[in-house]
């Protein structure tokens, strides 16, 4: 089966938004990243501690898949989803889709991205990616982090799909199949905004929103004990970096993002108090990325001591203080 | 921009970086506009944690935001790369 899809390649901030973003302007709905990412209420933090975990954890957004569900239900979209326990089944179907010339999303594990470089390559189970056709059995796929449309062979997509361990794809793949004519952006908006300043600052769980930021900022004085050594610790240290900024953030753990977002709310509800915000939230991103900086920095130079963990907790805290009233004043906004 | 603008703002992009990571085995001169900045092949020899040094160097200096890390690393694939970059910010901005 020969099929490529005229479908618009464009790069992306997150794989995520980015693919359902794609999808959704392929079949002519003109929507944002931003508002993807803001009307699905995306923005998010929360400090992880378990027995499962080898090392305590934080995550900057929603669960993956969250914003794909909230935005179907938000904005009244049919998304069509399935998932395969069987291969040869899960491969039937996706080309059945592509054959009908319809883009669809899958979720893969990272790794299998050959086309990107070796060095960016790790195993993320929940990366995804658009498949946009098949030609000459290789599948053509839009990666929202690579500049150009690109080619994964069958067997490797197969090993991208039905990869093992933590949050396995499972052969997962979706396409919206109805999109509701002149969608009224204003309500899934406020609706988004609400859900946002809730989950952070609204909920009596004290490792999520700014409880959760006030955690990490106790807690992370504490990793030495954690670690087992040295070299661990820093390498913990300088993950704080990775997920902040090298985990399709958008940068500063999709503060920019959120930014982004109530700029283009602003506009369309027309709600100037909503472009200051926008200001503020890019400020607030600026700290979160110069604690990106110092925890890399630190971590790079086995500079660990006491004072400088209580340094990066004071910025951790600081952050904490600020996105409680940033997200005090947007509750009142909306 | 005229060439010699252009060029004036190549050369202040390395002497930014340079001063920035305080590097001291280099000269502006010896760093090619073209050459990549991360990697072997560049006197510098750039790592990731440089390139956040750079990314906040540039939003002091000409307050420019490079917010999305995939758009970053192309931008910052070399000097002409971010003096392309900045020109059109400068553009936008004239625009506004």
């Amino acid at each position: 089966m020969d099929k490529v899809i005229d479908f618009e390649h464009n790069m992306a901030a997150h794989c995520e938004t980015g693919t359902l973003t794609a999808l959704l302007r392929y079949k002519g709905f003109d929507i944002t990243e931003p508002l993807i990412f803001g009307i699905a209420n995306g923005i998010f933090f929360g400090y992880l501690e378990s027995s499962n975990f080898p090392f305590p954890m934080f995550i900057v957004r929603s669960r993956p898949g969250q914003v794909r569900e909230n935005i179907s239900r938000r904005l009244n979209i049919k998304i069509n989803k399935y998932r395969f326990s069987n291969k040869e089944k899960g491969e039937a179907k996706l080309d059945e889709l592509i054959g009908k010339g319809i883009p669809t999303a899958a979720q893969v594990d990272f790794f299998y991205m050959t086309y990107m470089p070796d060095w960016q390559r790790v195993h993320i189970n929940v990366h995804f990616i658009n498949i946009i056709g098949k030609q000459d059995g290789k599948y053509i796929v839009s990666d929202s982090y690579f500049p150009k449309k690109s080619e994964l062979d069958s067997e490797t997509m197969r090993k991208a799909r039905w990869a093992g361990g933590h949050m396995s794809p499972k052969g997962f793949i979706y396409h919206p199949a109805e999109i509701p004519e002149n969608i009224d952006l204003k309500k899934p908006i406020v609706k988004g905004i609400k859900r946002a300043c809730r989950n952070m600052i609204g909920l009596p769980v004290p490792f999520i929103g700014v409880k959760g930021i006030y955690k990490f900022a106790n807690k992370v004085k504490e990793w030495p004990s954690l670690a087992r050594d040295t070299e661990h610790l820093s390498h913990e240290i300088m993950k704080i970096n990775i997920l902040l900024e090298d985990q399709g953030t958008g940068g500063a753990g999709f503060r920019f993002m959120y930014a982004t977002f109530l700029q283009q709310a602003a506009e369309i509800l027309n709600n100037k108090d909503l472009d200051d915000m926008s200001k503020s939230m890019m400020e607030n991103g600026d700290k979160w990325r110069e604690i990106s900086y110092f925890a890399a920095k630190i971590g790079k130079n086995r500079d660990l001591g006491k004072d400088r963990l209580e340094e990066l907790s004071c910025l951790i805290k600081n952050r904490g203080d600020y996105e409680k009233k940033i997200f005090s004043e947007l509750k009142k906004m909306v | 921009m005229t060439v010699d603008e252009r060029k004036q703002l190549t050369h202040e992009i390395k002497h930014l970086i340079i001063e920035k990571l305080k590097i001291t085995h280099v000269t502006a001169d010896e760093v090619d506009d073209d050459t990549p900045l991360f990697g072997k092949d560049n006197p510098m020899g750039l790592d990731s944690i440089d390139a956040i040094e750079i990314v906040l160097a540039l939003k002091e200096k000409y307050d420019v935001r490079l917010a999305d890390q995939n758009l970053a690393r192309e931008i910052l694939t070399s000097v002409n790369s971010i003096a392309e970059f900045l020109e059109k910010e400068f553009n936008e901005r004239k625009k506004s």
